[in-house]
């Protein structure tokens, strides 16, 4: 399934300031691996050592929470993925 | 009943259909909670007393550092020292002594908390962390007060309101412990988001408009652009599961 990943702010640093990735893949799971291939660096931000997404990443698939269970959940072509992140500042 | 000096005071928001002398009144009989007079605190608090909200109960264990001044605006140069809820009341008064600023220089804790806000009409987060954001996401849950959330991050922001038991709630997305640490910010992005959650209130207590429930509502202010995510309760969250 063709996919479009938007990266948040702080994940663009990997990718040269890009924030659209055209990606390949059947979960969200896939997709985000397929990202971490073509830029590794993400890999730690994304996610933990254990491979489960970072406690602070958040996922979204066509505007809408994917959560729980994120990467399991399935796309289809022409789906975006939202990859933002948890704020605590205030 | 609206005062003479409050009608004039308030004259070009009571022109508002939205409003109106009945939503004014509305606004002067109701009781905020502010949680944090820092960045968000600032404009959440400069904007409901300019509106006349009746009542804030203001609550913030810091004292004003040098550092706070490039965004946290109730603070000036001379309040370096202070405590940060009399440096933010000392303001508020003088922009509008209509409204009773209560000030608490004290820390929420799981002791405390609900003491607090028994009584108050909606709490408002302004604060800079997230353990505090939870326990008044929790608190607000256990009382039945909705719960306006905001939180930054250098240019971005994010914004959504919890009405108990009709909407997700914070800890619906909680995935688990985050580090803490010393966040970037610009005032510009605590103003907008403080803004946002200035407006929200006071669509809440008017009864006017669509509050974001089941909405997180994203702000990034280097494409200047906001994303709208729809976010749903969680069966299986720890705070509002139950009811």
């Amino acid at each position: 399934m063709a996919v479009k990943v938007h990266l948040h702010l702080t994940l663009r640093q990997f990718t040269n300031g890009q924030e659209i990735i055209d990606v390949e893949g059947m979960t969200v799971g896939e997709c985000l691996k397929n990202v971490v291939k073509k830029y590794p660096g993400m890999e730690s931000s994304l996610f933990g050592k254990n491979g489960k997404l970072s406690n602070i990443v958040e996922i979204y698939v066509n505007l809408q929470s994917a959560y729980p269970n994120e990467l399991a959940k399935q796309v289809k072509d022409g789906d975006e993925i939202h990859v933002t992140m948890m704020l605590a500042g205030g | 009943m609206l005062t003479g000096e409050e009608l004039d005071r308030y004259s070009r928001q009571i022109m508002i259909p939205q409003i109106g002398e009945k939503g004014q009144e509305k606004l002067k009989r109701a009781k905020v909670f502010i949680a944090g007079v820092g960045g968000l605190g600032s404009p959440v608090s400069i904007y409901l007393t300019a509106a006349g909200v009746g009542h804030l109960r203001m609550v913030d264990h810091d004292r004003v550092d040098l550092t706070n001044l490039n965004r946290q605006v109730v603070h000036w140069s001379g309040d370096v020292g202070k405590r940060k809820v009399e440096s933010a009341q000392e303001k508020l008064n003088k922009l509008n002594p209509n409204v009773t600023v209560e000030t608490l220089s004290v820390t929420l804790s799981e002791e405390n908390a609900s003491e607090l806000i028994t009584g108050f009409d909606l709490i408002v987060d302004a604060m800079d962390n997230l353990p505090t954001r939870y326990l008044l996401n929790k608190k607000a849950i256990e009382h039945g007060i909705p719960f306006f959330h905001g939180a930054v991050n250098g240019f971005e922001g994010r914004a959504m309101t919890v009405i108990p038991g009709k909407t997700a709630c914070l800890r619906c997305l909680y995935r688990g412990p985050v580090p803490e640490s010393k966040f970037p910010v610009i005032g510009v992005t605590p103003a907008v988001i403080g803004c946002i959650q200035a407006t929200e209130v006071i669509k809440y207590l008017v009864g006017s408009g669509e509050l974001l429930g089941n909405r997180l509502l994203a702000y990034d202010g280097l494409n200047l652009k906001f994303t709208e995510f729809k976010v749903q309760r969680n069966p299986q969250c720890e705070h509002c599961a139950h009811i």
